[in-house]
């Protein structure tokens, strides 16, 4: 039998520029390359700069997790400059992320990811009709119901930030603003909409709370045959149809997941600094193996370069440590070689290992039985993870069972906010180095800067997708979605919908992943100039 | 009834982002109450690889209608004007879109990246980034001062990082129901009905602007022009008439206005002492005073109204 190759460009929906390379045996993939296709440099603009350049550049880095990055590049300078921070200040950044990742949940499943289950290849499944009666591009039922509310939590940070997307309200001591009783119910308000338009109705079928008391693999499966409305809900049909479909048996990945955390607790990061981080994270930060947690030390990042194409440089440094990569000349994905440079994404690695970032990892996060008082726990996906392993199902149930949690979670904190507190902390400015992080929606997201003579000496962004997208590594181990892409059939080569449906279950946002890499070069630059 | 294409260069996906928040109409009513139907959009397409090739091959062969042609994100011509840094399709995507622009009945730039370059041209500019028909304040850009599509007109640029989402899905409509005769585009080719008025114009903050009182981050009332650096008096833009998400803008959030409808954005490049600060002389006077104004008048107006006993911040109360 022969070996095809297969040339994927754009695989399309990944937010950003992912071409695919994979080769076929016998219907299988047996060797799959990520090519990131494009180049911006942010980092490289951002050198020599405002030390305050990140919060409105690097939001722009990426659309889709704006808020975050705000969240980091406002972090990073908490942490540079010793900022206080006032319990306010702290929940009005968190209302912010949450926020968005919540508006991420319904418009990434609709417009990304369940439109690939209307494609024909599930034709011959009894589920099917059902599915594209629901999901198929903007004339499905709830394609639309869903993709319509998912621009209600972006109201919410709004009220709050202004707009949505790219707003830099949340700056080193704090928040811009300084909400009134009005703003607060009217947030309190929409976050009920959003509730009575689709969380409960269109998506669980049954209350918050009823949901939120499933704690195992069983429980979810009792759940969804409990009655017809959880059966019936969008929910209830993703797990049915996705068993079905057979999503539960491909897209495995590595097996090993890194989550840098989030929400930092507004009694416990008031004096902001890198050690104290993981203690003061509401969704725990963490490295897990595939057996046993390890406690997150952001030191054990490393990124290669081997894949990449930047010139000069050493594999395996530590973002502040990075040399200045140079581009190099790229080629299109028909011309490329793949035993040299492919891509313009780099590959980080964790002590070494490459690993998946995102929500599964977060929710595999929340089952770590030493998570204290304050943090989530949440056995479910400590048993899925042991009962069915990764897979695109896995990955998708994680991202979705999220929402109600973080609905609550925006109550909760609208809740604490102090009217009469305060908001801001004018900082001292100064020079030294910061580390800020965050969960994106996607996952793990990562700022590292360095001040100098009051200017960015150093800036280091490193986005959820530059883990799961990045090329192989020094000893060429290869990435998170080359990885997941083995041993994944392919019907029909004219049409491999299986490829995509790999890369959506991780939402990879390939802008993220370009900046990611490179903007390390102009940073460099300005050291020579030292 | 029009076929859009729409596609995404160096960019972020905000303005599609900003997109999908649209409400009357939503981003589904523009699709099935007007008519708009999209060729292929690199977030909602479901065409992937050979077929998108195909379907371009197509347009430009003319076998399919392109009525509208999108374009987000800066236009990439690094590294030495190649644009390899920007594959797309299996080709530098620069030369998709100047072959596109030549069958495109209108060409709609959204975002600053597209309409000037935004930040991915701040000086090094690593990318060769620049706008489809200016960079920064320059006619000209990738397609050169002279282009016009098929349907007549220039680049329509819609600018904002992000641009409004009304901004975008009107002058879509406006394609769609034949009013674009009625469009009218300033020097910046930015449509007049969305950018003649200032962000200024209906600032909750407009009365302490007028009497010079100081404002601040997390404090409520105050001006946000003379300490934090807002572009609210010098930006054309409808923030504070059509408000963002349906709720509020930056200057009611009492975030300084950055003036990223400007195609200076982001203003003085990033240097230090620019960033939510406002750059003075002498540590008083502004550098940049309203749009219209000279600075001697504007200094001596402001320094009177500075020393009115009676001028006190009008805020809101907490509760």
């Amino acid at each position: 039998m022969s070996v095809k190759e297969l040339n994927i460009s754009p695989v399309g929906r990944v937010e950003g520029d992912l071409d695919v390379k994979v080769y076929i045996d016998n219907g299988k993939v047996t060797r799959a390359h990520t090519q990131a296709a494009m180049f911006r440099g942010f980092e490289k603009i951002m050198a020599g700069k405002d030390p305050q350049s990140g919060l409105v550049v690097t939001p722009r880095i990426c659309g889709i997790c704006g808020g975050s990055h705000l969240y980091c590049a406002s972090s990073a300078l908490d942490t540079a400059w010793g900022t206080k921070l006032t319990p306010n200040a702290l929940l009005l950044r968190a209302i912010g992320q949450a926020s968005e990742t919540l508006q991420s949940i319904p418009r990434w499943f609709y417009a990304i990811f369940a439109t690939d289950l209307a494609n024909k290849k599930y034709a011959d499944k009894p589920l099917y009709k059902e599915v594209v009666k629901r999901w198929s591009a903007y004339v499905g039922e709830t394609f639309q119901i869903g993709l319509t509310a998912s621009g209600l939590p972006v109201q919410i940070y709004a009220l709050f930030g202004g707009q949505w997307p790219h707003s830099s309200y949340m700056v080193p001591g704090g928040v811009m603003c300084a909400p009134t009783l009005k703003d607060i119910t009217r947030a309190h308000a929409i976050l009920a909409q959003f509730k009575n338009d689709w969380l409960e109705p269109v998506w669980l079928g049954c209350s918050i709370e009823r949901y939120m008391e499933i704690k195992t693999w069983d429980d979810m499966l009792a759940w969804v045959e409990e009655n017809e409305s959880q059966r019936n809900s969008d929910l209830g049909l993703l797990i049915r149809a996705g068993i079905e479909f057979g999503l539960d048996k491909f897209g495995q990945g590595v097996g090993k997941f890194l989550a840098t955390g989030t929400y930092l607790h507004k009694d416990m990061y008031n004096n902001p600094t890198i050690e104290g981080r993981n203690d003061a994270l509401i969704s725990s930060s963490g490295f897990f193996d595939g057996e046993n947690y390890h406690v997150f030390d952001h030191m054990k990042i490393s990124e290669h370069v081997k894949h990449s194409w930047y010139d000069n440089q050493k594999d395996g440094l530590h973002p502040w440590d990075e040399p200045l990569p140079t581009p190099m000349k790229s080629q299109t994905l028909h011309e490329t070689d793949f035993d040299n440079q492919y891509s313009w994404a780099k590959s980080p690695r964790y002590d070494g290992h490459a690993a998946e970032a995102g929500p599964l990892a977060r929710a595999i996060m929340n089952a770590n039985p030493a998570n204290k008082d304050h943090q989530i726990q949440d056995p479910l996906f400590g048993d899925i993870i042991k009962k069915l392993g990764p897979s695109v199902f896995t990955r998708v149930l994680a991202r979705v069972h999220e929402a109600p949690r973080i609905y609550t979670f925006i109550e909760k904190w609208l809740s604490e906010i102090d009217l009469d507190g305060e908001f801001y902390v004018k900082p001292v400015e100064k020079d030294g180095k910061g580390f800020g992080a965050t969960e994106a929606a996607r996952g793990a997201l990562a700022h590292w800067i360095e001040i100098e003579n009051g200017v960015i000496k150093n800036y280091q962004v490193m986005a959820p997708t530059t883990w799961n997208v990045g090329p192989q590594d020094g000893n060429d181990n290869p990435g998170p979605i080359e990885t997941a892409l083995l041993g994944t059939e392919i019907e029909d080569p004219s049409d491999p919908v299986e490829v995509g449906i790999v890369a959506r279950s991780f939402d990879s946002c390939l802008v993220c992943t370009v900046h990611a890499h490179d903007a390390h070069s102009g940073v460099e630059l300005s050291r020579f100039k030292l | 009834m029009a076929n859009v294409l729409w596609l995404q260069g160096g960019a972020c996906s905000g303005n599609t982002m900003s997109f999908l928040n649209a409400e009357e109409p939503t981003v589904v009513e523009l699709i099935t109450d007007f008519g708009l139907n999209i060729l292929w959009h690199p977030t909602t397409g479901l065409q992937i690889g050979d077929q998108v090739q195909d379907l371009l091959k197509d347009i430009l062969a003319g076998k399919v209608q392109m009525d509208i042609l999108v374009y987000e994100g800066s236009l990439i011509q690094g590294p030495n004007n190649t644009g390899t840094m920007n594959y797309f399709a299996d080709r530098p995507m620069m030369d998709w879109i100047k072959e596109l622009s030549e069958v495109a009945g209108y060409v709609v730039a959204i975002g600053d990246c597209a309409t000037w370059g935004g930040i991915p041209a701040v000086p090094p500019n690593p990318s060769e980034s620049t706008g489809l028909q200016f960079h920064k304040k320059n006619k000209g850009g990738f397609l050169g001062a002279d282009y016009v599509s098929k349907g007549g007109l220039p680049v329509i640029n819609i600018p904002g990082c992000p641009a409004h989402p009304d901004w975008i899905t009107q002058i879509l409509v406006a394609i769609s129901v034949g009013r674009i005769g009625d469009v009218q585009i300033d020097d910046y080719h930015r449509p007049k009905t969305f950018f003649t008025d200032f962000v200024q114009t209906g600032c909750t903050n407009v009365v302490n602007f007028a009497q010079k009182v100081d404002g601040g981050f997390g404090r409520r009332g105050g001006c946000l022009f003379y300490e934090v650096g807002c572009r609210g008096p010098m930006t054309r833009a409808s923030c504070n008439n059509i408000l963002w998400n349906r709720q509020s803008s930056k200057t009611r959030a009492n975030h300084p206005c950055l003036g990223c409808t400007e195609p200076g954005f982001p203003h003085h490049d990033l240097k230090k002492g620019s960033v939510m600060k406002t750059m003075k002389y002498m540590g008083t006077f502004p550098k940049e005073v309203p749009e219209g104004r000279t600075k001697l008048a504007y200094y001596m107006e402001a320094g009177f109204q500075k020393i009115m006993p009676s001028n006190k911040t009008v805020q809101e109360t907490s509760k």
